[in-house]
């Protein structure tokens, strides 16, 4: 389904490529190529998520921020920047935004964010439904329980909060980095594999002993958790 | 030099002020001491007679006159005028002509009898009803004399002081100006691009060697930066030729072969390798972010013992993979700190990572917190082959990798990058012996940026609190 999706991006290069891309998953694009421009485009608040370079020529992006925070609109805010450092990111995300990307980034890994930030969207609707499940997967967030046919799994609380996050994007790619950032709260890029090591832990109590397994690597990108 | 005159009579003057206010004080007193004296014993003799007139009549003065001149010292001058006055009585030789006949306290130039030159005195005049005139007086004489020595003597020290305040200036002026020089001209030679001249010190320890020493601090502080800014920059330079020309190979060999499935591995290791050149620009930027102290403004309270738990929680399953066993030793009670939660978060998963990389062939990898009253010591020790102590100041640079071959991802920056973090939270990096193995210290103020801070945030007890259900977790971790 497609959403509507303003793209305030100053880099013609960048903002069409994106563009091309986003329309090719559905999506509708409205493009503004500076930050009086874009933050006229995103007050009518009818856009389901703004895309938003940061350093933009007339008003940079953080200034459109929070402009559009103090004037109460909650549309939800992906950062992209080429401003790389822990605390360029944490003041984006203090600004109000709801995500923060680095450039350069790959596609699959905009794609992947954009559309979990889509999907918090949603949520925010329907108010969230008790139980999460997956094909024959079961997860109770309040006590914390998952259950598999009815067989219940001893995950450790960090392996339960990422089963989680991913049942919560169930059916959508998940990046390496979105599970650093919104599993442990760490926003710096680790040297090492550390992240797959834990899926993999994960994925060996979710999967072993049942036939069709849940959560696949999507290559290239990440992971998805998907019956 | 204009300063220095300035300098000279602001000295001369301020010497000239002090002294004129103390000579002042001398003056008032002894002038006002010696005419008061004179005048009270002149008043006093004045009214005795005159209360003898008006007792005991015309008689009574003349036999009190008479026993003053007999008895009386020789300053002291007393005479019965005559209203053509004529003295009719007394020991009054002379008396200016124009001595003014009235009622009151006088100055005059009178000759007492037995005296050859007339004398200043002070003198009292009483007029009896007969008409007559009752003069008496004393000879202010000597008093007068030392008065008058001891003005011109206070005229010619004030004289005196203001030259040798003056002088003082002068010398004053000139060692100032001589010490400031010195520094002005280093100052210039550096400003000509000579960053090795150096302020001499006079070796008397004062304010200007101070000065001197600081400016000196300074400027080796500058030149060490700029050493390591240029090391920084040729490393760098060196450093991402080699990805560089990896990258370019492998775009190269992309766009050469046929073979799709090959392609698309080549394209891979294309990617992949401008990710590690994107990560060795992200580690560059942090560390002189952190260098420039940038980021204070997000720091906030959090217990360093939560977040160590969480790092060794997160890299156990990789330690253990690596076929190391991780532990954590945690202290007894939550260790609070002011500071940058996420740079702290990577520079302790810097020195995870570091300890898995190069030590986790021992076999123990031991993370632990010890809180103190002033410090709190952040350790990560390995069982690895260790790091000799000569080689440790080349490990925390950045760039310094210390085994030569390059097929490792790391750019050497990890270590750097914590060193950077420690000084951004006025705390200290340091590698120890574990005998065998490393141990890597991240060594922090206990109330780092508190006073910088104050007022700023208090700690918030939920986070700090041991029995929050996350820190909970990470005690189950084990």
């Amino acid at each position: 389904m497609g959403r509507k999706i303003l793209l305030i991006e100053d880099d013609r290069e960048t903002a069409s490529y994106l563009a091309k891309g986003l329309n090719q998953e559905g999506h509708s694009v409205e493009q503004a190529t500076n930050g009086q421009d874009g933050l006229f485009r995103a007050t009518d608040g009818s856009f389901d998520l703004i895309i938003l370079d940061r350093m933009l020529p007339v008003l940079d992006g953080l200034s459109v921020l929070k402009a559009l925070r103090a004037a109460r609109i909650d549309t939800p805010v992906l950062i992209l920047s080429a401003l790389a450092s822990v605390g360029d990111r944490i003041e984006g995300l203090e600004c109000g935004s709801d995500d923060y990307l680095v450039k350069p980034f790959s596609f699959a890994e905009l794609l992947a964010r954009v559309n979990a930030l889509l999907r918090r969207r949603e949520s925010r609707v329907d108010p969230a439904e008790h139980r999460l499940t997956v094909g024959d997967l079961e997860i109770d967030p309040l006590s914390r329980t998952v259950r598999r046919s009815g067989k219940k799994l001893d995950l450790k609380p960090r392996e339960y909060l990422l089963l989680e996050y991913f049942a919560r994007n169930e059916g959508r790619v998940v990046t390496r980095t979105m599970l650093l950032e919104q599993v442990w709260d760490y926003h710096f890029d680790p040297g090492t594999n550390v992240i797959d090591v834990h899926v993999s832990r994960l994925r060996r109590k979710l999967d072993e002993g049942f036939e069709k397994p849940l959560l696949h690597t999507v290559r290239g990108a990440g992971y998805m958790l998907a019956a | 030099m204009p300063t220095t005159l300035r300098i000279a009579l602001l000295a001369g003057l301020l010497a000239l002020l002090s002294n004129l206010a103390v000579i002042g004080f001398i003056y008032y007193r002894t002038h006002d001491e010696a005419v008061a004296t004179v005048r009270q014993q002149v008043a006093e003799q004045g009214k005795v007679l005159a209360d003898v007139y008006r007792t005991g009549g015309k008689p009574a003065l003349d036999d009190a006159i008479q026993d003053t001149m007999t008895y009386a010292d020789p300053q002291t001058a007393v005479s019965l005028l005559g209203r053509d006055r004529r003295q009719t009585m007394g020991n009054l030789e002379a008396i200016a002509a124009d001595f003014p006949l009235q009622e009151g306290y006088h100055n005059a130039l009178i000759r007492v009898r037995g005296q050859t030159t007339p004398r200043i005195a002070a003198v009292v005049v009483h007029r009896l009803p007969t008409g007559q005139w009752l003069v008496s007086g004393r000879i202010a004489g000597e008093g007068f004399a030392i008065r008058e020595t001891l003005e011109r003597s206070l005229f010619i020290a004030l004289i005196v002081a203001g030259l040798l305040g003056l002088l003082c200036g002068v010398i004053l002026a000139h060692y100032v100006g001589q010490r400031i020089g010195d520094i002005a001209k280093v100052a210039d030679r550096i400003s000509a691009r000579d960053l090795s001249q150096r302020v001499p010190l006079s070796g008397a320890g004062d304010a200007f060697d101070r000065l001197a020493g600081q400016i000196n601090a300074m400027l080796d502080r500058i030149t060490a930066l700029m050493h390591e800014l240029q090391l920084l920059t040729d490393s760098l330079a060196h450093d991402l030729r080699s990805p560089v020309s990896r990258l370019r190979s492998a775009a190269h060999a992309a766009a050469e072969t046929d073979d799709p499935f090959e392609q698309d591995e080549l394209l891979g290791s294309v990617i992949r390798q401008a990710d590690s050149l994107m990560r060795i620009l992200t580690n560059v930027l942090e560390i002189s972010r952190s260098e420039a102290m940038t980021g204070r403004k997000q720091f906030s309270w959090f217990d360093v013992s939560e977040l160590a738990a969480e790092l060794a929680e997160m890299y156990d399953p990789l330690a253990e993979e690596r076929g190391a066993r991780l532990d954590y030793v945690r202290p007894e009670r939550a260790v609070p700190l002011f500071g940058h939660r996420q740079l702290l978060a990577q520079a302790v998963s810097n020195l995870l990572e570091n300890a898995i990389r190069y030590g986790s062939g021992g076999g123990e990898i031991c993370v632990r917190v010890e809180p103190g009253d002033k410090k709190i010591r952040v350790e990560v020790s390995d069982r690895g082959p260790g790091i000799p102590p000569e080689r440790r100041d080349e490990a925390r640079r950045r760039f310094g990798r210390l085994d030569s071959s390059r097929s490792d991802e790391g750019a050497g920056l990890g270590l750097a990058l914590v060193e950077s973090i420690a000084h951004l939270h006025d705390g200290r990096f340091i590698l120890e012996d574990n005998q065998p193995g490393l141990v890597t210290v991240l060594e922090l103020p206990a109330h780092a940026g508190e006073a910088r801070s104050a007022g700023r945030r208090e700690p918030a007890t939920g986070t700090l609190s041991p029995s929050t259900a996350s820190a909970s977790e990470a005690a189950a971790v084990r």
